[in-house]
């Protein structure tokens, strides 16, 4: 029998990698590097750093994406995706940013043809390092035809990436169990760069792309964990710029989008099956489409208050900028077909614990057809440059 | 009656674990005895039709893919028992049952699936030698399509990825060898080893500047012990461990793996063998009594 202890043994580890993957509390980071890193382009010129976030919705563009949008669609054309993927590509050297935030970027994906989208960015920009943590990784998803996926936050940077962490965020409690496995598991992605350290400071860059449907107190618990990551940076004497989707909308915005967001014939169906309409559009009073409303515990269109409070908005909320439509970064991607919006709400967020250029902020809306959020970035002022 | 489907054809995923083994000699070169049948819970349903000649279909998967096989005789090649095995199957009402919005959707729901037929051509020799018996098969297998297949109507799954992109390639090749050992009384095993390839599959896929769209192989081996409680019934237990190079690069599964618990469980087969018998006659069992 001993004899087949060690083949059995072997078999059953490289046969059993986990279907679905759950992750830890905390874990490393999967590093990525462009092939060809030209000459000294990432050295640090001790310089100012512009930092960009977006959610590139998997190179998919506008496409009518039956999981975010009134659209049926599930697989995108290969060619469509490698389209769009050039085109985020070139508005990428375009805003030429140091620091690059992403959400849904996937790396395997069969809805997107497998394109490592990650390694693709770092192979069409001038960008030299990477780093990417998932936040839905399963070998086949059994429903829609969504098959494999791997998808994602990625933090792309000119400057070498040594230490990247996934941290993992609370998954949904409103979900059977079943679904719940099947489901996304969100994180936060922090990534040390070193070369960039501020007057001994260490420096951090830190993505997270918080929950988008929820309508339990989710929400709530991915911005506590977000914050205690930042507050945890600050308090060790560290300096970050941060951002992502949010899926939340600054304070005192409209926080009632279900009738917007609402599919042509698009019911609420409870837990036992049962429909009913959502709520006239004179009413807020429920129920309410998942993703469109911003209001689904107690304090939640004020849940950003204290990031603004404690930390340097890209956008400034206090001159009521974030309210202002040049800045929504964000509406479903059929919006356009069915009611002619491109854009009716800010999801999308930058922050520091150091400061940014006066104006700097700004919301590249021009980027509209590329994904359904659009890019906002920022000048971070360097802290000795601060110091003078 | 949705549900129903999706029973009939997560079995015939069951089945693709145990489809082609050695349950009984179902993959030898022996042609099941005039008139003895065989059915296993994921195994088709065998009929010794004559004494050179056995058919068989899986009868509950037939509902969703009909399917037919027949195995005949052929002479004996350098000591070798030879026979020739012809098989034909119809996925498309599977398919277009998977192609579906929510759970149970394995295909995207937008596909319309043309009618398909998957024919395939196998020899297969085999001989007692003096410490086991040896099988080796070798096939073609054809995909013909009536119409237009999307590029991106595959189920990138281990068993299940390789043998519906015949359909996509147009063509591929199967071989493999089986081991069969009688080992205490009522105990046997089979450990095979089998190779499916798709040539030129990358040429076949839809963007071939997308680096990974590959899937030209799968290699899969296969343990089973068998226990016999008598001619009539037989439990198998086992795995199958596949490595394959799939569209988003090359992967290593035993089966079966359960998702939910994450870890992999051995199937159990039960089998069943009798023999039809004409109306008056009785049972000879010296007659029906299996050479081994």
């Amino acid at each position: 029998m001993k004899i087949f202890k060690i083949p059995l043994l072997f078999i059953l580890v490289i046969g059993c990698d986990p279907f679905v993957t759950e992750f830890s509390e905390t874990e490393n980071a999967v590093m990525y590097k462009a092939s060809n890193i030209p000459g000294d382009s990432d050295v640090y010129d001790d310089g100012a750093l512009k930092v960009v976030t977006w959610n590139i919705r998997f190179g998919s563009g506008r496409f009518p994406f039956f999981g975010d949008s009134c659209g049926d669609e599930v697989i995108s054309e290969n060619s469509d995706v490698k389209l769009i993927m050039q085109a985020i590509a070139d508005t990428l050297n375009k805003i030429d940013a140091d620091i690059v935030l992403l959400q849904e970027v996937d790396v395997s994906s069969k809805r997107t043809g497998y394109l490592d989208q990650v390694q693709y960015l770092l192979e069409n920009t001038y960008l030299n390092y990477g780093c990417y943590a998932s936040m839905w990784k399963a070998d086949f998803i059994p429903t829609d035809g969504i098959g494999k996926i791997n998808t994602g936050n990625a933090i792309l940077s000119r400057y070498e990436i040594t230490e990247a962490e996934r941290v993992e965020l609370r998954l949904r409690t409103d979900q059977d169990d079943l679904i719940q496995y099947f489901y996304l598991r969100r994180n936060i992605l922090k990534a040390k760069i070193p070369s960039l350290a501020q007057s001994g400071k260490d420096f951090f860059a830190v993505d997270i792309h918080a929950t988008a449907f929820a309508t339990d107190d989710t929400k709530q618990q991915h911005l506590i964990k977000y914050s205690e990551v930042l507050s945890e940076i600050a308090n060790n004497n560290g300096v970050f710029v941060s951002g992502g989707d949010l899926n939340s909308v600054p304070p005192n915005s409209t926080v009632d989008f279900c009738m917007l967001d609402k599919c042509d014939s698009e019911k609420y169906v409870d837990s036992e099956g049962s429909e009913s309409e959502y709520h006239s559009i004179d009413s807020s009073a429920g129920p309410h489409k998942e993703g469109a409303f911003f209001d689904n515990f107690e304090g939640e269109p004020d849940i950003l208050q204290p990031l603004y409070n404690n930390y340097s908005a890209a956008i400034s909320h206090a001159n009521g900028s974030t309210l202002d439509s040049s800045n929504y970064t964000h509406a479903p991607s059929t919006s356009y077909e069915r009611h002619d919006i491109k854009y009716d709400r800010k999801l999308d967020y930058l922050f520091t614990n150091g400061s940014w250029e006066d104006g700097s902020g700004y919301t590249h809306q021009e980027a509209w057809a590329l994904s359904d959020h659009m890019p906002v970035s920022a000048i971070f002022i360097p802290v000795f440059e601060q110091e003078l | 009656m949705k549900y129903l489907q999706i029973i009939l054809a997560l079995t015939f995923s069951s089945n693709l674990i145990f489809s082609m083994s050695g349950s009984w000699n179902a993959n030898s070169a022996s042609i099941l005895e005039n008139k003895k049948w065989e059915v296993g819970l994921f195994q088709p349903f065998r009929y010794g039709y004559s004494e050179k000649v056995e058919y068989s279909v899986h009868p509950i998967v037939f509902f969703v893919m009909p399917n037919m096989s027949i195995k005949k005789e052929e002479k004996n090649w350098k000591g070798f028992n030879a026979a020739s095995s012809l098989s034909f199957r119809y996925p498309t009402p599977l398919l277009n049952i998977l192609s579906r919005k929510g759970i149970g959707g394995l295909l995207d729901p937008n596909l319309n699936l043309p009618p398909m037929l998957g024919v395939s051509y196998s020899w297969i020799i085999s001989k007692p030698l003096k410490y086991f018996d040896l099988t080796i098969t070798n096939g073609l297998d054809f995909g013909l399509v009536y119409g237009s297949l999307k590029k991106s109507s595959t189920i990138d799954l281990p068993l299940v990825f390789h043998r519906l992109s015949i359909f996509n390639n147009g063509w591929g090749y199967h071989g493999g060898i089986d081991i069969q050992k009688p080992l205490l009384k009522n105990f046997s095993v089979l450990i095979d080893l089998d190779l499916l390839l798709l040539p030129n599959l990358d040429k076949a896929q839809s963007n071939p500047s997308f680096e990974k769209m590959r899937g030209n192989y799968s290699l899969e081996h296969k343990f089973l012990l068998s226990w016999s409680k008598s001619q009539k019934f037989r439990v198998t237990t086992g795995y199958k461990l596949v490595h394959a190079e799939f569209p988003f690069g090359e992967q290593t599964r035993l089966l079966p793996y359960m998702p939910l618990i994450e870890k992999w469980v051995p199937i159990v087969e039960l089998q069943w063998s009798g023999i039809k018998r004409g109306k008056g006659q009785k049972l000879d069992p010296e007659k029906w009594l299996k050479k081994k």
